[in-house]
């Protein structure tokens, strides 16, 4: 434990070290196999070898040859971080009020809001389409960036509200007493410790729109607006039947990239609140 | 606080006069009242404008014969469709998979989540490193991940399935879920960990230094001190995750398309909605999976007690 | 209030940009009539579009709109738009056992007078049997697709003609240390109905009765059943079989380890890449259970025309400028899909890319349909559940099952699996 139970010893790094290898063979095993399944010619893909015999840039080459896969890509991202901000945002604001103003209905939110996450999706599917067309938004980025902010708020509001209640009312008090406007208490000394959740909430939001198909397929039917998820499925093979296991993968790794950059973005706020000084003591 | 005095005395001049009847607002509540439901007001409005309607029409149809490859027979039948779901084998063999599924997964992704968390939060070295990296599997698209897990399990093709003889595991019930599971595991083992991480951050390390001070070994620091503290936030993991693995449906579509009696209850769903188009039959089994994971929920908040958001002022006074 | 000034312009921020991106996402007008085709993504198809919009001569633009690759997914997205009497759908390729269940909902138009016979004109019979329905013509085939017997020629100097002398031929293989395994379809999946399918009706039996209102499955189709066990419980079948659909099957015979593979004439092509394991891949006709010929299942898709499309005539057009001869031809060269058109097999260039081609022929002369019912999808979902694992089978009892939820299936009672 860093500094409390003792001092930072080598021997105590060298743990660390050694935890944090496995930790990390672990996670990455799997998408090493990925990796290596998008570096295979087509030959030796099903040869069972988990290091390529063959190398090849065949499978990034397929995928970049047609527009489809980078406006895919795009339109993920897009919808993916519009998505991710607003819900952010109207999950604050909301989590807010419910874990620190008292006003009628603040349990029916919470119970409607957990009632929506819990609804089976795939039976709300087909309505929402039926809705959307007659709207006019199906297949745009709106017709997609709405249902994915709906089911991502509950999670939102659960976690960040679990996180505001934990944060001492006293400190806003205190502020206030030393002179700072609400406004000024709220961003001085509130959001600071409230960073932790809402970066949280941000990543998981963001992995969310990014991974989900089920939306994506119903909602979108043309490069307007299709999502990577659903571009992959359309991927095929050299010949009827061919599983296009190269290409997916490729696309796989390609898509990750953004996920890794959001999340290592992220990682180092999630805990830098803590250190902003608020507590002392 | 100010408005507080303020109420205190409204309350102490309303006493003589009506003890028992309800006190008129103070302009400090009222204020109070509408700031929460303007902030409540965006997210309320957009849940409700967007599933309002299909939720609503899903309970309808549940209570209605309606198969969209035979639409003249459709009739209103009241709970007749929850008669022959409840009733039905494959419903009860799908329950007891997806309930193994579940509770599998969930207890040990706790467990390695938590240890995840521990790990993240307190690493002398390469933090960066540690979290991106153990982040990643939840950010593979997960048909993705299930395509590669199968391709890796399948005899001749894949690694695993060499390194374990040659069997194909993926032909048989037991050791079909038991791959899916570990696909799962593997899969949102960092959903947990990061929901835990986030909320290992709030605790202060001066209560532990103290705790360290008054003679407590590690793992007692840890129960007495840190998991207490954490409960909100292990509450909102083991709930949304819970919630989740009840509903799987990506790993075991790719995986095994439910064959050799691992069909869980999503799967079930799907067969009859959208490939059955039998929507009468679809909604119903939706409902039942609504209520099966709100008893879930229930359970839950119940245990928790007062760690459930806005059960309680949340520290206020 | 700072905190809610600020989220107010952060709302207002969100909202300008999904304000822009609607406004930049919508402009896809164009003038004349455009007929908007939705098939699975085939690689040569866009010239194929192309070449039939030079035809079209400015009557009408063909906008070729992709599908998911498998094709659930495909059925999944148009039953929904079908549904929902969605109008910007016009051509639709359609797997060859949805006619059925489209046709009685309503959901396609029939095919009737000139363009009706421009349609049979020289196609194939039993293609034109999978796009009927009740007697009416509700598709124009496109391409079509049937198993055959494929075979190392090192391991096997020739081929066996019956289903009993293939998997005897296996065993000895395997006894004697050499690879001997045989590869087919057998997951929980429509691959495995194909294969049933074949096995009944070689057998000479059947699974539901002309109106595809009642389920049959009567002592023929048990023999057909105890055909799969023998297969399935065989010392030389393929371990992953219960979980194998065409391409692991393909893989599994190219990585050496199989002698013989029931497959679909695209592994021909396939295996050309590799030409040290080419030499030795030779085809036959597919083994026979009981008489000279087996009947195989036949694939395939068809095209056919929306209900709710506003412009019929010229979607009728289309369709038979896209499945035309001069399009199979090069779908047939290009994408490995046979033909549906007899006079495309002559061709001088299918020798090469076809060299199976009389087989297929003659295979498809003889070959069986999928049960025809508007319920195929229920009909298909409880076959592959109750024959899984095949090895499981118990030929009357597994018949008996059948028969009861096929009948479920057919009223649409009960649950699905």
């Amino acid at each position: 434990m860093a500094g409390i139970g003792g001092a930072d010893t080598t021997g105590k790094k060298v743990g660390w070290g050694l935890l944090n290898a496995v930790v990390v063979i672990y996670a990455l095993f799997p998408v090493l196999w990925i990796v290596s399944l998008s570096f295979k010619s087509s030959k030796t893909l099903a040869d069972g070898n988990f290091i390529p015999r063959e190398w090849s840039l065949e499978n990034y080459q397929n995928i970049f040859s047609t527009s489809e896969f980078t406006r895919a890509l795009i339109n993920s991202i897009g919808i993916a971080i519009i998505a991710t901000a607003i819900a952010v945002v109207f999950g604050t604001m909301a989590a807010y009020a419910i874990a620190r103003l008292d006003f009628p209905g603040k349990n029916l939110l919470v119970g409607v809001s957990l009632l929506i996450a819990m609804f089976p999706q795939v039976s709300l599917v087909s309505p929402l389409f039926e809705i959307e067309r007659s709207l006019g938004l199906f297949d745009t980025w709106p017709g997609l960036i709405l249902p994915y902010i709906t089911f991502a708020l509950p999670l939102a509001i659960y976690t960040l509200s679990a996180f505001f209640r934990e944060i001492p009312w006293e400190l806003e008090k205190a502020a206030k007493m030393d002179g700072a406007t609400p406004g000024q208490a709220f961003r001085r000394v509130i959001a600071p410790l409230a960073a932790p959740g809402v970066f949280t909430t941000a990543i998981l939001v963001f992995i969310f729109c990014w991974n989900d198909f089920l939306f994506a397929i119903s909602l979108t039917s043309t490069e307007q607006s299709r999502t990577v998820p659903v571009a992959l499925s359309f991927f095929t093979g050299s010949s009827q039947f061919e599983d296009p296991a190269g290409s997916i993968a490729a696309a796989a790794v390609v898509i990750t990239i953004p996920i890794i950059l959001f999340v290592l973005f992220f990682q180092r706020r999630i805990v830098a609140g803590l250190t902003s000084g608020a507590v002392k003591g | 606080m100010s408005h507080a005095t303020a109420e205190k005395t409204e309350a102490t001049a309303d006493e003589p006069v009506a003890p028992r009847k309800k006190a008129a607002l103070s302009e400090g509540k009222k204020a109070e009242r509408r700031l929460g439901w303007l902030l409540c007001a965006p997210a309320a409005i957009t849940m409700i404008a967007v599933t309002g309607w299909p939720i609503l029409y899903s309970i309808l149809l549940s209570m209605q014969r309606f198969d969209l490859k035979f639409p003249d027979r459709t009739e209103w039948i009241w709970f007749d469709n929850y008669v022959t779901v409840l009733s039905s084998k494959y419903w009860w063999d799908a329950v007891l998979v997806t309930v193994v599924l579940t509770v599998v997964t969930v207890a040990v992704e706790l467990v390695l989540g938590m240890s995840l968390a521990l790990i993240m939060h307190r690493t002398l070295v390469g933090r960066g490193i540690v979290r991106t990296s153990s982040l990643i599997p939840y950010g593979i698209v997960t048909v993705v991940a299930a395509f590669s897990w199968r391709f890796a399990w399948t005899p001749s093709t894949g690694y695993l399935a060499e390194a374990l003889g040659g069997d194909p595991v993926l032909t048989e019930r037991i050791p079909a879920l038991m791959v899916v599971s570990l696909a799962e595991i593997w899969k949102t083992t960092p959903f947990m960990a990061l929901l835990l991480m986030a909320g290992l951050a709030l605790v202060p390390d001066d209560l532990l230094k103290a705790a360290a001070m008054d003679g407590a070994g590690a793992w007692q620091r840890f129960i007495k001190v840190t998991v207490p503290i954490m409960k909100p936030a292990i509450l909102v993991a083991l709930l949304f995750r819970t919630l989740d693995a009840f509903r799987i449906f990506d790993n075991l579509f790719v995986l095994t398309a439910g064959s050799q009696g691992t069909s869980s209850v999503s799967m079930l769903t799907y067969n009859n909605l959208i490939k059955g188009l039998n929507l009468g039959i679809g909604s119903t089994m939706s409902v039942l999976i609504f209520l099966m994971v709100a008893a879930i929920a229930f359970i839950f908040i119940k245990l928790f007690g007062t760690a459930a958001p806005g059960s309680d002022n949340g520290g206020r006074r | 209030m700072g905190a809610t000034r600020r989220y107010r312009l952060a709302v207002g921020a969100g909202a300008a940009m999904i304000a822009a991106t609607t406004l930049t996402a919508c402009g896809s007008g164009g003038q004349g009539i455009t007929v908007n085709v939705y098939k699975y993504n085939q690689e040569n198809f866009q010239a194929i579009v192309d070449n039939c919009n030079t035809k079209a001569n400015g009557r009408y633009h063909i906008v070729y709109n992709k599908l998911p690759r498998e094709a659930d997914g495909q059925r999944e997205q148009m039953v929904r738009r079908l549904a929902a009497e969605d109008d910007s759908m016009d051509v639709l390729a359609l797997d060859v056992t949805w006619t059925a269940e489209l046709a009685k909902a309503g959901w396609i138009k029939e095919f009737s007078g000139s363009v009706k016979s421009q349609v049979e004109n020289g196609t194939l019979q039993t293609p034109l049997d999978t796009a009927t329905y009740e007697g009416k013509l509700y598709g124009a085939p496109d391409n079509t697709n049937v198993q055959l017997l494929w075979y190392r020629s090192d391991l096997v100097p020739t081929p066996p003609k019956t289903w009993d002398e293939m998997i005897s031929m296996a065993e000895s293989l395997v006894a004697q240390g050499k690879p001997g395994l045989i590869v087919g379809q057998g997951k929980q999946y429509e691959g495995l109905v194909v294969l049933f399918n074949t096995l009944v009706n070689s057998s000479g039996g059947t699974i539901l009765d002309e109106n595809g209102t009642k389920a049959i499955v009567d002592d023929k189709a048990v023999q057909g059943l105890a055909a799969l066990k023998k297969l399935a419980t065989s010392k030389a079948i393929d371990p992953s079989f219960s979980n194998s659909t065409e391409d692991p099957a393909r893989l599994l015979m190219e990585s050496g380890k199989a002698a013989f593979e029931l497959n679909w004439p695209y592994v021909y092509a396939a295996a050309q890449k590799k030409p040290d394991f080419a030499k030795n891949f030779k085809w036959a006709p597919y083994p026979t259970v009981s008489g000279d010929a087996a009947k195989v299942t036949v694939g395939g898709i068809n095209y056919a025309v929306s209900s709710y499309t506003t412009h019929p005539d010229e979607s009728f057009d289309a369709v038979l400028c896209l499945r035309g001869a001069e399009s199979q031809k090069l779908a047939a060269l290009k994408d490995g899909v046979p033909p549906t058109i007899r006079s495309v097999y002559d061709e001088p260039e299918m020798v090469d890319a076809y060299p199976m081609k009389d087989d297929i022929l003659k295979t498809l002369e003889n070959a069986s349909v999928r049960p025809r019912t508007p319920a195929y999808q229920n009909v298909s979902t409880v076959i592959s559940t109750i024959l899984s694992p095949p090895a499981n089978i118990d030929p009357q009892k597994t018949a008996d099952e059948l028969r009861q939820e096929l009948q479920n299936a057919l009223d649409s009672k009960g649950v699905l699996p």
